[in-house]
């Protein structure tokens, strides 16, 4: 394994970045609050609510991402609506992490005790005051341990949109593996997705410690 | 002057009905103690004062405007939610649990209500605060979170996070069942303060001295009625009815 080889490669599988991160950023700015809206909207007392994001929430863990992938970017077009790859990735991957997220808050939420909604109630604070300012923080600590797990998943399912001929990190190593007849660029992918982990994993650390402060 | 009026509530959870035709009223200024053993219907005959329960049937009235009435045929009928939630204001409730916002400090407690709420700023709800905070001996206890705190410490911020909404009658759910015996002084002494202030106070307790001594009226419920209520002289000195007598006497042999 010459040194050069290997800096060339990991200057090639580079420019996979645009994609696993442009993917991985774009979905967590959209799945994040879209899952809370969905999670609130699964708690509240419309019958017609909670009946609609359940089965919102059964069908979008219910099928495989690739899937959703495929049904987006192969058969919206059907619908007359036709999007670039990287789009329909975004859009498959924010409505399938969007569910997920969903039931980590709702659990989260629900895992707070109604003590909390008693006193924020006889004190005067309205339900959307009562979840932006005393639910909603406290689930925050709650949910950061299943949050992480979802976030380091995340990276590694964007390999999966190589499906719909985006080159991603993962593509871009195995272009080059079936190039060269040589497995290093699998090396060095998979050594891109553990420091990404590494990386993740210290950032939720920290997390977790500064809501240390308090406890339960 | 009545400031609290009820006539009549009956409430049931599911197949078990638990406040069987409960009248009661509550002039301004009285302290009032109400015994029993558990299960007799004395804290959700709390809630439903505070709405955090809705009553079956019966009416009641807060300082003259009702909370609920009865119609017709007799169905209770609550008031539009906005007369309601100003009906609400005027009364302060500590839990048995304390329910302190475990995220926010003990300032931050007090002052989230009268800011939220009230619309202070936030200078005139820490003003606010720190008098309360005096008046309950935590002052030094400010910054502290609620895990830093004993329980008759978060007991009492409870008490000034309720009394910053200056309200007309506080009402005590067994504030002290969930603390160890040596820090429920505490958190009685701040009450007792209270009713020497004239506060108009309902305390659902185990405490019997406490009762004796602070209380105007006590109020002894047993299977979702009032049974027997009187001075705290007649009702531990006199009771007169089997099951107070049952009751006192399981009191005195524990």
């Amino acid at each position: 394994m010459e040194l050069e080889y290997v800096i060339n490669s990991t200057i090639a599988i580079l420019k996979g970045f645009k994609v696993t991160y442009g993917l991985f950023f774009s979905t967590l700015i959209f799945s994040l609050p879209l899952g809370l809206l969905i999670a609130l909207a699964r708690i509240s007392r419309y019958k017609v609510l909670q009946v609609f994001t359940g089965a919102y929430i059964w069908l979008l863990r219910g099928t495989p991402l690739l899937l959703q992938v495929f049904f987006v970017y192969f058969g919206l077009p059907a619908l007359g609506i036709t999007l670039n790859n990287m789009t329909a990735a975004i859009l498959a991957f924010a409505l399938n992490y969007a569910a997920y997220f969903a039931e980590i808050f709702r659990s989260g939420i629900q895992s707070i005790s109604k003590g909390q909604y008693e006193s924020a109630d006889v004190l005067g604070l309205t339900y959307a005051q009562t979840m932006r300012r005393i639910i909603i923080p406290q689930m925050v600590k709650r949910v950061l341990p299943p949050v992480s797990n979802e976030v380091i998943t995340l990276v590694k399912d964007t390999a999966l949109v190589f499906g719909i001929g985006l080159l991603d990190v993962l593509r871009t190593a195995q272009i080059i593996v079936t190039r060269d007849f040589d497995i290093t660029a699998f090396i060095i992918a998979a050594v891109f997705y553990l420091l990404n982990t590494a990386v993740l994993t210290f950032i939720f650390r920290k997390l977790e410690q500064r809501y240390a402060y308090y406890s339960i | 002057m009545s400031i609290l009026k009820v006539r009549n509530i009956t409430k049931r959870f599911k197949n078990l009905e638990v406040l069987k035709g409960i009248d009661l009223e509550v002039d301004k200024g009285e302290v009032i103690a109400i015994i029993g053993p558990s299960g007799s219907g004395k804290s959700t005959l709390l809630r439903c004062l505070i709405r955090l329960e809705t009553v079956d049937r019966g009416s009641i009235e807060i300082d003259g405007e009702p909370m609920v009435a009865e119609d017709a045929e007799g169905r209770s009928v609550y008031a539009p939610e906005k007369d309601i939630r100003a009906l609400r204001r005027k009364m302060g409730m500590v839990f048995q649990n304390f329910n302190l916002f475990p995220h926010k400090s003990v300032l931050e407690n007090i002052i989230e209500a009268p800011i939220i709420v009230n619309k202070l700023s936030r200078r005139e709800a820490e003003a606010i605060a720190d008098q309360l905070l005096q008046k309950v001996g935590l002052a030094d206890k400010k910054h502290n979170y609620p895990c830093e705190l004993s329980g008759g410490q978060q007991q009492r911020v409870a008490i000034a996070r309720a009394l910053a909404m200056n309200p007309d009658i506080m009402l005590f759910d067994e504030p002290t069942s969930a603390l160890d015996p040596e820090l429920t002084g505490e958190v009685l002494r701040v009450i007792k303060n209270l009713a020497e202030e004239h506060m108009t106070m309902l305390v659902v307790t185990h405490e019997m001295g406490f009762a004796k001594e602070v209380a105007n009226r006590v109020i002894f419920m047993d299977n979702g009625v009032i049974v027997e209520q009187g001075t705290p002289e007649q009702i531990f000195e006199q009771p007169q009815h089997p099951r107070l007598k049952a009751f006192l006497g399981q009191i005195l042999r524990s």
